[in-house]
């Protein structure tokens, strides 16, 4: 799988297309923003969505963990949409997520969607740490570096008079947010207030994922 | 019957107001009025002028007299726009007010407000002027059948207006529920003139169905602009012009501009400005300033208190202007309805002609102007197509069904085909509609718990709403009329209307455009407003027009090739067009009537062939992209092609040699699907499928999402569709709705079915006269969505990288 290659913290990430960071030396695999059973949830305000996203979501989660056959899984957040979401997990879903679990720790921090939520044989954690990285949904006040989700950024493009969004990976000198891994998941501009928040707004190294390839702006 | 012996019309409770107006009663009016009495749905052809309002109205009147004090609905009065119904109301008024008859009538739209409404609901007035969303609405209402079960009659006015659209599919399922609900009802539909009078007929009526018609033996003073500039090969902004066109504003009273987009109506209206020495009083018109702004000027229009208004269709239909004594219309003509209308907007009395000018922007459109003059003179109109109705109307007419309560499929099923485009609508794909409804209509069933209808247990055939919330839903996203993503422009405090959000998208800090005749600069974008103020440079960018290309009709394409193989050129055509076409003849070919001529040359290291089809735009650009892959399969090494509505060039690296073999009917067959499966166009058309099934909402209750996020939902859901779900109903739909509208698709097959014998193809050395405006037009990308994001992506890195190794070097 092509991947492109991000230093962050002095260490090496890979970026793939398919939204996923893998963190080669610890053999860590990370995504975010998982958002199952968002269709369910919409489906509850009878806003019918293709109630197709967990199933979609969880064959690209398990084409990249047969692919990279990684120690560690961690999700940094919003795994599930909502407490409605659980409905779409059925039970094949559970038993090919535990087969996985025996070659690869899950680590499933929780985000702002799914902080109530527990399924059976997942380990929780609010925040994780890692050397000097830190593992969290939403950034805090820390002098670690930090890789989160929640943000779900695109980068507007505008370019030859042709303006595009595109979901992207985006990181300044200490925070890492990754795009969201879902599939009916929306996208925040970069430049929206609520990102810049965080990231401020210079010296930000965008990469934004295209169909085979994550770009380098 | 023989009319003049016996003419009813002289006792009917109106013949006295005819009296003191000193009018008398018109052919088509004493016919309808007899059709009528006796039982027939009527559909009326009269042009304007010829009191086509009051036709409609005859026999309510009478029968309302006749009945006394009749109480509740008697008669409805449907009408395309919001600002005909309140006209209609005026018209009304004067007789009924005169006479003082004992007739009570009323509007009924988007603009009445809730009290009025509901007051309307308890106790009805006789005759009810509305439109067909607000039709659409009372007929959700759980007692619209206590409301409508005394209803006599329905008029459709302007039916010209609703027979190919999908408001057309709406309003044709909602008179079949008022039959329903009352079946003696009696349908009159009041039409301009047509040609395909009798689809009108079938389209309509039901019981005994006739025709009544009056022609207007005054045709219209129709002439080209005659210039002593130059026409310029291609472009459209008419900017030769713009003095001589000054000069005919002069010499009329009241004149009116009509332009084919919004950005030539604010593109003229700023010249004409910057040459208004006289301080003439000019005003523009298009359908995105804010109402208010629009309201003045139609104002003033009526009170005579502007010398010229700049207009695209947004005063096509409607009031009437009396004084206008002049139109101009810039730009090509596209059809002969088109300009008939619009030339009838000029002295509405019947016995004196309408005048107007035409202005061709570029050659070919000069060609085409003179052609449609030439068809007005023999009467020859363009034919209105009737299609099939389309799945998502049916979608959203079930839902308003559920909200009017508990109802049978079979009876519902019975209803809808009876509706003319729906006659052929399979019970098959109703059934999946019904689960569109019930649950999104997907094959997994995820969603038992979260229904919008319900089977009841006892009786599987009744369906049921699930709970009431749904129909404030319903009621917020009715109709089938969606615009494109719009933001609301704010220049202070003051809102000046409408502007496409991909317009905006493009726009930094301080650039500037023009709108509602000013020129404007971007500042700021905040949710659905944009911030502008006033520029002080008259340079700026205009505002795009997506509002969809008014497609060529194929009436007026013919007549352009009819004229175009005439040998009188001198007789027909200023000196300057003469030179351009003889000068063809001599290099290259004009085409006769039915030849296509294809041309191939060599330019700047590609080989080019230009196909000269007439068939529209729509037609052109769909066979550009097929070609592009029958080049490619010859391993002819195609890099692009430009359409217009008259030919097609297509550019390749290597010389295209077989292109009979690739010209013809099995293209279409072969690569039709893989070019709808590869392009956005159904994407965007699921989009507005997807809003009008009501499966996902442009409004909720509370809250109104911006365009964006609708297009973005709908996107995704489109592409989930299409991998797990490629026979999903609303994708079908989609797709239906692709071939009927956006591509041409009947057009483009007749063409190709034929073309392979009459190919004439001339192989030149360089450009010829015909190709130069087309050649001119080569600037667009015509790659899809996906690969031009790919490609910019690929091309902005690429840049970057360059800069950084130039860096680096230095």
């Amino acid at each position: 799988m092509y991947y492109q290659l991000i230093n962050f913290g002095d260490e090496e990430f890979y970026a793939y297309p398919n939204k996923s960071l893998y963190w080669k030396r610890l053999n860590t695999l990370i995504v975010s923003d998982l958002h199952i059973g968002k269709s369910i949830s919409y489906a509850k305000n009878k806003q019918f969505l293709p109630p197709y996203d967990t199933k979609e979501i969880l064959n690209e989660l398990f084409v990249s963990l047969d692919e990279i056959k990684p120690s560690n899984l961690i999700i940094v957040g919003d795994l599930l949409h909502d407490i409605f979401s659980t409905l779409s997990l059925k039970d094949q879903d559970h038993k090919n997520i535990s087969q996985y679990m025996e070659n690869t720790d899950f680590i499933w921090i929780k985000g702002n969607h799914d902080k109530n939520i527990q399924i059976e044989g997942f380990k929780n954690f609010t925040n994780y740490e890692i050397d000097k990285f830190l593992f969290t949904h939403i950034p805090i006040e820390t002098p670690l570096f930090q890789i989160c989700g929640h943000y779900h950024p695109k980068v507007k493009i505008v370019h030859r008079g042709k303006t595009i969004f595109k979901t992207s990976f985006v990181h300044n000198e200490k925070i890492f947010i990754l795009p969201s891994f879902g599939i009916l998941t929306g996208g925040l501009d970069i430049n929206s207030k609520e990102i810049s928040d965080v990231l401020g707004k210079k010296n930000l190294n965008i990469y934004p994922v295209g169909q085979d390839k994550v770009y380098k702006l | 019957m023989n009319i003049n012996k016996s003419n009813p019309l002289l006792l009917h409770p109106l013949n006295k107001w005819m009296k003191k107006k000193k009018w008398s009663w018109f052919p088509h009016q004493i016919e309808t009025f007899h059709h009528v009495r006796t039982g027939s749905d009527v559909v009326v052809f009269a042009p304007t002028g010829a009191g086509k309002t009051l036709t409609g109205f005859i026999n309510p009147i009478d029968d309302l007299i006749k009945l006394k004090k009749f109480k509740g609905l008697h008669t409805l009065y449907i009408s395309p726009l919001k600002s005909l119904a309140n006209d209609i109301v005026r018209n009304l008024e004067k007789p009924i007010k005169e006479l003082d008859l004992n007739i009570s009538f009323q509007v009924r739209t988007g603009d009445t407000t809730p009290y009025k409404k509901q007051k309307q609901k308890q106790k009805p007035p006789n005759i009810l002027i509305t439109t067909p969303e607000s039709l659409a609405l009372l007929n959700s209402y759980e007692n619209a059948k206590e409301f409508f079960h005394n209803l006599k009659y329905i008029i459709i006015d302007e039916i010209h207006t609703f027979l190919d659209n999908k408001r057309a599919d709406l309003l044709s399922l909602n008179i079949e529920r008022l039959q329903t609900f009352s079946p003696n009802l009696q349908r009159i539909g009041l039409s301009a003139t047509l040609k395909n009078k009798q689809d009108a007929k079938k389209w309509l009526c039901r019981k005994k169905p006739k025709i009544v018609s009056y022609e207007n033996s005054v045709l219209p003073k129709i002439k080209i602009l005659e210039t002593k500039e130059r026409i310029p090969w291609s472009g459209h902004m008419a900017t030769y012009s713009i003095n001589e066109i000054y000069k005919e504003i002069m010499k009329s009273k009241l004149t009116i501009i009509f332009v084919n987009t919004r950005a030539q109506a604010e593109y003229m209206f700023k010249n004409l400005w910057l040459i208004n020495k006289k301080k003439l009083k000019i005003a523009v018109h298009h359908g995105s300033l804010e109402k208010n702004l629009r309201l003045k000027v139609e104002n003033n229009l009526s009170k005579g208190l502007v010398d010229c208004v700049v207009a695209t269709s947004s005063l096509e239909l409607g009031l009437d202007y009396g004084d206008v004594e002049k139109i101009i219309q810039v730009g090509a003509p596209k059809g002969i309805n088109r300009l008939l209308q619009r030339v009838g907007r000029s002295n509405h009395n019947l016995n004196t002609p309408s005048k107007a000018i035409l202005v061709p922007t570029n050659r070919f459109e000069f060609i085409e102007a003179k052609a449609a003059i030439e068809e007005i003179k023999k009467n020859n109109l363009d034919q209105i197509d009737l299609k099939e109705g389309s799945f998502d109307v049916v979608a959203q007419h079930i839902f308003a069904t559920a909200c009017a309560g508990q109802f049978d499929i079979n009876d519902l099923y019975k209803e809808i085909i009876k509706a003319y485009p729906y006659k052929k609508l399979k019970l098959n794909d109703f059934k999946q509609l019904i689960n569109l409804i019930q649950d999104g209509g997907y094959v997994l069933k995820n969603y038992d718990q979260f229904k919008r209808i319900f089977q009841l247990r006892e009786n599987k055939n009744i369906y049921k709403l699930v709970n009431r919330r749904e129909t404030r839903k319903y009621r917020m996203n009715v109709g089938t009329i969606i615009e494109n993503p719009m933001l609301k422009l704010k220049l202070g405090t003051k809102t000046l209307g409408n502007i496409e959000e991909v317009f905006i998208q493009n726009l930094s800090q301080g650039d500037s455009f023009i709108f509602a005749g000013q020129v404007l600069e971007f500042q700021s974008m905040k949710n659905n407003l944009v911030q502008v103020k006033r520029s002080k440079s008259l340079i700026s960018k205009i505002p795009s027009y997506s509002g969809g290309r008014m497609p060529l009709s194929t009436n007026l394409a013919n007549s352009v090739r009819a004229l175009l193989a005439k040998s009188n050129m001198r007789d027909l055509y200023p000196d300057q067009i003469t030179e351009w076409l003889k000068r063809q003849k001599n290099i290259s070919k004009i085409p006769k009537k039915d030849e296509y001529l294809v041309e191939q040359f060599p330019r700047k290291k590609n080989f080019y062939t230009v196909i000269y089809t007439f068939a529209g735009w729509h037609a052109n650009q769909t066979l550009g992209f097929l070609l592009l892959r029958g080049f490619k399969e010859f391993n002819y090494k195609p890099l692009g092609f430009v359409a217009n509505d008259y030919a097609i060039v297509l550019w390749s690296l290597k010389e295209v040699k077989e292109i009979k073999k690739i010209l013809n009917i099995r293209l279409l067959d072969k690569h039709l699907d893989n070019y709808l499966e590869e392009t956005s166009i159904v994407k965007r058309l699921f989009r507005d499928n997807a809003i009008i099934s009501c499966l996902i909402e442009r409004r909720l209750p509370g809250m109104e999402k911006t365009g964006k996020q609708v297009l973005f939902s709908s996107d995704l859901i489109y592409t989930v569709l299409k991998k797990n779900e490629p026979d999903h109903i609303l994708l079908k739909s989609s797709y239906e709705d692709a071939k009927k509208n956006m591509i041409d698709y009947n057009r483009l097959r007749e063409i190709l079915k034929k073309i392979d014998k009459k190919i004439i193809l001339k192989k030149l050395t360089s450009i010829s006269p015909l190709a130069v405006p087309i050649i001119l037009e080569i600037n667009r990308e015509n790659l899809s969505k996906k690969e031009t994001d790919e490609y910019i992506l690929e091309d902005l890195e690429n840049e970057i990288l360059k800069e950084a190794n130039v860096l680096s070097i230095n």
